[in-house]
Formats: structure tokens, sequence, C-alpha cells
């Protein structure tokens, strides 16, 4: 489904990105990406995770595919959910590019609300990173409030 | 290495989001942030239920959920697989999550908008360092064992005081000293049950002594209202309760209320419940500057203390029928300046050459002895006597009257008033004039004198 730009443009900014993935016998698995990269017109998002430190949400695309990513803005909990078939692929040159400004935006964001910087750290990881390539099929509003949890219908 | 829960305390402090995940009976997964997440013991956490309702048709259809907490001393995240086991909406649990999530609504001046549904439990099936690059997943030692040897010299301490005014000072000085706590305050609820009266504190700009908490009212109060500990490790996102910190002369003499002290920087605070014989006796209050002061530990160990201070005061309390004497010295032919006393019976304030210095019970008590003094050049007063005098309009006779006159001696003191109450020995004060007094009658809100 199409995503407008605004929503592209939230997704592609410093918030924080948790990946929930599940295994074969559905247990859930919860990571990090580490940037997005937003295809509005075609649905697409393009997530970069660091294998080194997600090995299983990996393993749980490269089985299931299944996946649901939220974005989360640290300084007004404005969140959205979005879900969707995914795929693993190599991270370009360019997905590498786009998580190194992402870590280094994030981390100047999250100091700039009173986190230290040993504590970002492990949270931004953008070592050994691949793509987790996303056909996004539902979005859910998930900003804590009346309208939390809401779905987003593919018109709006 | 095996990993305890209980070992990763910090990460329990509501300080950074956790994360948790659960999928739908058809494979969906789904992912939100989570405010806290509460330690039950090494094998179960409890959730608020306040969930989105796709984690919850989730965890109907699929009990497994995973938990990802992160520490926030050294940012370590932690994966915990979890288990859904059943829902609580009463007990001990649910009782104290509920007060935490009401103290913290007060405080963001939400009261009565967060509202705990139920609490959640879950069996913790594993827990898992996930790998980081900044440490080799060290867990840290726990600090338990000190507590609780720093609690069980606090509790001798408090145990060797024989009146109020050293068990609140055993308690004050024993933080400092055993816990490094060096912001502390202690408050007695006041027979009416209504508010608690601050009796004693330590590192403030101003001891507050004598400054009131209504029950119910911010961390103190609710602390006192539920009468379960209120924690809080980063009030940096949580707007300071109350009026801004003040404390001139000038707006006491003009409010008769003593302000609460306070550190305009703290970052953590704890307020534990002072509970003997089933009743509430007061609060002890701590706060700090430091981001996660007070760990779950310090709390259980502090909680030992607290109960430990009630039991003693309540003692004294029960103690405090044998007649304790009151002398006074100095009888107007002393070489000091004259100074005026106005005793405004609205409501029993006292001030001594314009400044305000206490009132109530207390005040009642101030004039009450001068009076005597001043009229029968009286020497020695007892504590029974003022008991039992039709004059002093005393609620009931078991008020704590030690309580009182501690406030009242303390209150002299630290207003360097011509009047002191000097304790002479266990149950023996003295009243200590520096001249003459002259003592006037203020009826009515205004300022006219007898």
């Amino acid at each position: 489904m199409m995503i407008d730009a605004e929503l592209a443009g939230f997704m592609e900014s410093a918030v924080m990105i948790i990946v929930g993935t599940r295994d074969d016998a559905l247990r859930p698995q919860i990571g990090r990406a580490v940037g997005a990269v937003v295809d509005p017109a075609a649905g697409g998002v393009d997530l970069i995770v660091s294998n080194w430190q997600w090995p299983e949400t990996i393993a749980n695309i490269r089985g299931n595919g299944r996946l649901a990513v939220t974005f989360a803005r640290p300084s007004d909990y404005t969140s959205y959910q979005v879900k969707g078939p995914a795929t693993v692929i190599p991270a370009t040159a360019a997905h590498r590019a786009c998580a190194a400004r992402y870590v280094e935006a994030m981390t100047a964001t999250l100091i700039g609300n009173g986190v230290e910087t040993w504590v970002i750290v492990s949270q931004l990881i953008d070592h050994e990173t691949v793509v987790l390539r996303m056909a996004v099929d539902m979005i859910f509003v998930q900003t804590p409030g009346d309208k939390a949890g809401r779905r987003l219908e593919p018109s709006q | 290495m095996t990993i305890r829960l209980r070992d990763l305390d910090a990460c329990f402090e509501g300080v950074i989001p956790s994360i948790l995940a659960t999928a739908s009976a058809d494979g969906v997964p789904n992912i939100s942030y989570l405010s806290h997440v509460e330690f039950v013991d090494d094998e179960h956490v409890a959730l608020s239920n306040q969930f989105f309702s796709k984690t919850a048709t989730n965890l109907q259809a699929n009990n497994q959920a995973t938990l990802l907490l992160v520490d926030p001393h050294d940012g370590n995240q932690y994966r915990l697989d979890i288990t859904f086991e059943r829902s609580l909406d009463s007990g001990a649990l649910f009782d104290a999550m509920a007060a935490q999530l009401r103290a913290s609504s007060a405080q963001l001046g939400m009261d009565g908008v967060m509202r705990l549904r139920a609490v959640d439990l879950y069996r913790v099936d594993q827990v898992e360092a996930v790998p980081s690059p900044t440490t080799a997943t060290a867990v840290r030692p726990s600090v338990a064992d000190r507590h609780l040897a720093a609690a069980a010299t606090l509790a001798v301490r408090i145990a060797e005081a024989s009146d109020i005014a050293a068990i609140v000072d055993a308690v004050l000085d024993g933080v400092r000293e055993g816990f490094g706590f060096s912001n502390a305050m202690l408050l007695l609820k006041e027979p009416s049950g209504e508010r608690l009266v601050t009796v004693g504190s330590r590192g403030y700009a101003w001891s507050g002594i004598g400054a009131e908490v209504a029950i119910g009212d911010a961390v103190i109060g609710t602390a006192a209202a539920e009468r379960c500990a209120v924690r809080i490790s980063d009030m940096s996102r949580i707007r300071r309760f109350g009026s801004a910190i003040r404390a001139t002369s000038a707006d006491e003499n003009r409010t008769r209320t003593i302000a609460l002290p306070g550190l305009a920087d703290a970052m953590s605070q704890l307020a534990l419940p002072m509970i003997a014989g089933g009743s509430l006796r007061g609060v002890l209050f701590l706060e700090s500057a430091e981001r996660l002061a007070f760990s779950k530990d310090v709390e259980a160990a502090l909680s030992i203390a607290a109960s430990q201070t009630a039991a003693a005061v309540a003692l004294v309390d029960s103690l405090g029928s044998e007649p304790s004497l009151v002398t006074s010295e100095g009888n107007g032919a002393l070489a000091g300046r004259p100074f005026n006393v106005v005793h405004h019976t609205f409501d029993d304030s006292v001030f001594i050459d314009n400044e305000y210095v206490i009132k109530g019970v207390p005040g009642r008590l101030l004039v009450h002895l001068l009076r005597l003094h001043l009229r029968e050049g009286r020497a020695d007063f007892t504590n029974r006597e003022m008991r039992l005098s039709d004059e002093l309009r005393l609620p009931e006779l078991k008020d704590n009257l030690e309580t009182r006159l501690l406030l009242l001696r303390r209150r002299l003191e630290e207003k360097a008033a011509p009047i002191r109450l000097l304790q002479t020995g266990r149950g023996k004060l003295r009243l200590q004039l520096a001249g003459p007094a002259v003592l006037a009658v203020a009826k009515g809100k205004g300022s006219s004198t007898k």
C-alpha cells in the first residue's frame, strides 16, 4: 500500500525503529533497525539491521518473512507501526551510508533528550548490516492516546 | 553464564522504555514500547495492562512474548522470553503497581486519568544478553547484601534512641552515614490523620521543620495514603510537583505556612510509609540529584528502617504518659531586651517579634507554658498537666505531645527565638527566656492585640 509523504518523512527521520519477527514456533523476537529508506509509491521500506547484533531477527525473516516495525519519536512518543512481508537482501553502499547518517542523527537526538552516550551506543549498532526489504500492507497509529492501535486504511 | 533477573534491577526502573513483542495465532508479529516492567521474582515479571488491542488479542491466542530491557547505567540490552500466566486485578502486587501509577499521575497533574485496570503476570523462561560492543555483558554483582548490613546498623541506632528527638536524628543521620543519602526528611502524621508534619530533615537550604503535607498529595502524601513505597528514578520528564521552592521569612510571616524543603534538581525520590501496629505513623522521604539513586534493594533496606522508626515512635508515644517535667528559667528580671509574643487565636499561630514561629497545637503549647510562667512564676510543668489542661484544648488525651514538643523546640531553635525549650534530661524540658516576654492575644485574622 502507498505510504504518504509525511509518514515516509517521519520514518526516515531520527526516530527509534524497533523490529518484531517470530520463529516457526510463533516465539516473537525483538531487534532494532538503524535507518529506513522508504519508497512511498510502492509502499516499500528498506530497514537496515545489524546481523551481528540481531541474528535471530534476520533468521526469522529468512524463515518466514513476517515483519512488524514500530517507528517512535522520543521527544513526543509519536509512533506508527507498519506490517508486511519482508525478505533479506545485502546492504548496498547507499544503505550503509544511510545507516551512518541515522546513527549520527539519532545519537544527537537522544543526547539532546538527556540520554548518556554510553547508553545509546549499544542500541545503535551498524556493524555487519543487512537489509530487510518490506512490502507494507498494514499501517497503525501507535502514539499513546485514544487513537492508539487504530489502523490506517489504504485510502488514508 | 546464567543471568538472574534480580541482577537486572536497574532495567526495571522505567528510565529507558522496554519493548514487548507478541505474535498472533496466524503468525503476524506485533511490537510496541512499554513504559514499565515490574520485577516480581527471579521467575516472574508483571506488566501493567494498558495495551493496544493487538497485543491483548495476540496474548489470548499465543501466550509467548518477548521483552527487551535496557540497563540505564550502561546501555546493555537483555532479551527475556516470557509466557503469559494470568491477569490480576487485586492483591499486593496489583496494589503496589496501582499506587505507583497514581503517584506518577499525580506528579504529571493527571490524577485519576491513568487508572490501572489489571496487572499481567508472566513467567520468565529465559534471560539473554544482547551482543554489545561496549562490554562483555558483565553482570554487576548485587549490592543487596551491603544494603542489608546498613539497614541492620540503622535499626540498632533507632532502637537505641530513647525519645522522639533522638529517633528522628538517628534515622536521618543513619541514612546519610549508612547509605550515603544526604537529602532526607522525616514527617509524622498529625493525630487528625489528614496531614503529615515535618519533624526533621538533612541536606536542605532550610530545615522545613513544621512544614505540612496533606495525605494524598504528591509523592510523600501518596506514600502515606496508599501505605506503600513510592519510588521515582528519573524525574527529568516529570514536572516537579508543587509550588516553586521558596523559604523567605517574609512569605512565612504572610502565609503562616512553613515551606517544605526540596531539591530543585531532584532526579530520584523515595517515599516510605512508616507503619506500626497497623497504623500509619509518618513518612521517611529521600531525594537525590542523581538518576536511579534508589534501587529496589535500597527501597527494601530502607523499608525495614522506616518500619523500625514507626515502631520506635509508637513506643515513645505510649510511654509518653509518664510525666515529663518542664522547668522554666528567666522570670522577667533578665538582662536581655524585652520581646513581644503575639498569639493569634483563630489558628493558634504565634509570632515572636513579628516573626512567624508556629501554629496549631504546638503554638497553643508555647503560649500555655509562657502564660503559666508569667502568671504564676511557675518553674515546673509536667506533660500530664498539659494533657489535662482545659486551656490547651488538646483534641484528645492520646495526642502525641512528645512530637509537638519536639516540633516546638526545634522550630524555636531554628528561628533563633528568645524563648527556647531545652531538653535537660529524659522527659525533662526547660523553658528558657532571654529577656522579659510581653504576651499579647490577637483575635480574628487582623493584627490587633489585646
